[in-house]
């Protein structure tokens, strides 16, 4: 095991690396920002040392400044904990050239999952679904006709070059598909000055679920069940829960039990998440691998009891897993609330400011994970997240109960939270009745979940 | 060592007789270098901020480093400007060594009572002082004061106090205002963090002015 962690991050997550390596009992040096000085995992931390001024990229950022404070407080790891370096294969590389251990996957295996494409061309060799597409590049109007009718309609034509939706265009027919298909050249050849093309399968209705493994260095792997993150508001997850409402006890096998031998196969090390598509008809498909701890990472914690942040340590300190897939019992419903300081009323804009008062909730099978404290003042520099509210029930109906009394007694003064949006889910009917799709939340409009619930 | 501007391949170990063979495959090295090992490491070293890259495999070893004119700019300290010895061969050693003495330093002197007092969340007393100013660190590393500047020396404002050598790579410690140099509030070696305090400067008298 090693002797001294740097925590090379800050919020919540620097508070709950914190918390898993007083655990194992190993000490740990917080490293935070001239922006973070008064916050609480440095007041908590056993060492605390500043790294550089508020901006990132000078301080959460910089490796330099990152290993240098490793090297000078006697650290042997460091732990990235999501965002920020945290899937950054130079960095680790980096870390390892300094004779210490970054923890996550190593340095080699991060980088053969660093390319998304590369990625689903080898776990689809190793037999997990990924989004039917043409074969290659799209030759001509002939070509791409037939390529539409073997994927079946809708299809989804993207340039293959650049990204941010433009020359995108979903059609639904053979006539639309030969219209769009001009369009969508001349406007990939503006944006990028390339105008090859290809198709996708178009998932209508989809939702987000993703399986979270366990590999150690000897190839011992196990999954801890799935959770669905179908509740998104442009792209970005706000609640998360396990077990997915969407998937039967045998599908839910099947998904899991088929990410986790193909992880292994691929040679994937420490903990991980396998992120699918699941479409309308429950079939998934596999989009990216995240390699590294997630935020939503403790509903997984809820229903299995195994601390995940511990788990990754001892993996990348060289320890076997310790525990078979028959030891992992997924037991009850869990969900996440994320908390962030965002205005639900004025399009979510980010907000900062000082809490004046905070009052955590409480209670059985309530967890909140937060950096928060009456008096913090919530730097504008760094993401709005303010903390994680996690309810565990035996049944879902029950977790929804104890989540909204949570949300009940959660008093956080001073800024304005995304609470109300959360209420208004937890009220709703598509919610309640699991049916929530990634696109729902943005189709529907956050402002008629907040008014459905001001009328109920 | 040679230091290099440019990256280049050196032989480190002597090489036996080269047949025609070993010559193909040299050459066919140099190709595979130039064409996919340097533009993967450039694109490394933009990405990662570090100073000085150096990559070994088998008899070949490539560094690269950023160029010097780069440094007046960047105060982040990008680049090994003189701490080559220091670095020579990932020559962490001296540093760690140090490190783990003045590691105790770091938390013993900013980090007092961090428990129950936030670091920090009072203005330290030095920079309320009418009187004094104070040089603080540039970055989290190990403190090298000047040698030939001794406490009474006459210091103007941008004059370089002494570095920060942040994994070889010395940042400058530079005097806030003109004045006369006080107390030191590190010893050579510590391990200091970033914005620590570092040098007092004793800012001129009201006679004086």
């Amino acid at each position: 095991m090693f002797q001294k962690i740097l925590i090379a991050n800050r919020g919540e997550i620097a508070l709950r690396i914190l918390r898993a390596c007083r655990q194992l009992g190993v000490r740990s040096v917080v490293a935070y920002s001239e922006a973070d000085r008064d916050s609480l995992p440095v007041q908590l931390a056993d060492e605390a040392i500043c790294i550089g001024p508020a901006d990132a990229k000078r301080s959460y950022l910089s490796a330099p400044a990152l290993i240098s404070a490793a090297v000078v407080t006697g650290c042997d790891a460091v732990h990235p904990g999501y965002g920020f370096l945290s899937e950054d294969e130079g960095f680790a590389e980096v870390v390892r050239a300094h004779d210490l251990t970054f923890i996550g996957p190593p340095p080699n295996v991060l980088e053969r999952f660093a390319s998304k494409e590369g990625t689903r061309r080898l776990l689809a060799a190793h037999g997990l679904p990924t989004i039917p597409g043409s074969d290659g590049l799209l030759r001509d109007d002939l070509h791409a006709l037939q390529e539409a009718d073997r994927i079946g309609y809708p299809v989804l034509i993207k340039p293959s070059a650049g990204g941010g939706g433009k020359g995108m265009r979903m059609v639904r027919s053979p006539r639309e598909l030969e219209s769009a298909i001009k369009v969508c050249r001349s406007e990939a050849k503006a944006a990028f000055g390339d105008d090859s093309l290809y198709l996708e399968k178009w998932l209508e209705d989809n939702r987000h679920i993703e399986v979270q493994v366990a590999i150690d260095r000897y190839g011992h792997g196990v999954h801890l069940g799935e959770r669905d993150c179908s509740v998104q508001r442009r792209h970005q997850k706000i609640l998360e829960e396990a077990p997915s409402p969407a998937l039967s006890p045998a599908e839910r096998t099947e998904l899991c039990e088929t990410a986790v031998r193909a992880i292994v196969a691929a040679g994937y090390e420490n903990v991980g998440t396998l992120e699918f598509l699941v479409d309308r008809d429950g079939n998934p498909y596999f989009i990216e691998i995240n390699c590294r701890i997630q935020v939503e990472h403790p509903v997984s914690e809820m229903l299995t009891g195994i601390d995940l942040v511990a788990t990754q340590i001892r993996i990348a300190a060289g320890e076997p897993l310790g525990f078979s897939q028959a030891d992992v019992e997924l037991r009850g419903h869990a969900i996440e609330l994320r908390i962030n300081a965002e205005d639900p009323e004025h399009d979510f804009r980010p907000g900062a400011g000082v809490v004046e008062r905070y009052i955590a909730p409480g209670g059985p099978g309530i967890r909140m994970d937060s950096h928060l404290q009456p008096g913090y003042e919530v730097p504008p520099f760094y993401d709005s997240l303010l903390g994680k509210l996690i309810a565990w029930g035996p049944d879902r109906a029950t977790a929804i109960e104890r989540a909204k009394g949570a949300l009940d007694e959660l008093v956080i003064d001073g800024l304005v939270t995304n609470v109300a949006i959360h209420q208004a889910l937890l009220g709703s009917e598509p919610f309640l009745e699991g049916r929530m799709t990634t696109s729902l939340l943005d189709r529907v409009g956050s402002a008629a979940f907040l008014a459905a619930a001001s009328r109920a | 060592m040679p230091e290099p501007t440019v990256p280049e391949p050196m032989t480190d170990d002597p090489i036996p007789e080269p047949t025609t063979e070993t010559r193909l495959a040299e050459h066919a090295a140099i190709d595979r270098l130039a064409a996919d090992l340097l533009p993967a490491l450039v694109a490394k070293l933009g990405a990662t901020g570090l100073g000085e890259i150096e990559v070994r495999e088998g008899p070949w070893r490539v560094r690269l480093r950023r160029p010097a004119d780069a440094r007046t700019q960047a105060r982040r300290g990008d680049r090994p400007s003189r701490g080559q010895a220091s670095h020579t061969g990932h020559g962490r050693a001296p540093a760690t060594i140090d490190g783990s003495r003045s590691a105790r330093t770091v938390a013993g002197t900013s980090h007092s009572g961090n428990g129950s007092t936030p670091a920090g969340s009072e203005p330290p007393a030095i920079r309320q002082d009418p009187h004094r100013a104070v040089a603080t660190s540039p970055a989290v590393g190990l403190y090298r004061p000047r040698p030939d500047l001794p406490v009474g020396s006459r210091v103007r404002g941008g004059d370089r106090l002494g570095t920060v050598d942040m994994l070889g790579i010395p940042q400058p410690v530079v005097a806030p205002v003109d004045g006369i140099l006080g107390g030191s509030l590190a010893e050579s070696g510590d391990a200091v963090e970033y914005g620590q305090e570092l040098v007092v400067i004793e800012l001129a008298g009201p006679a004086e002015r």
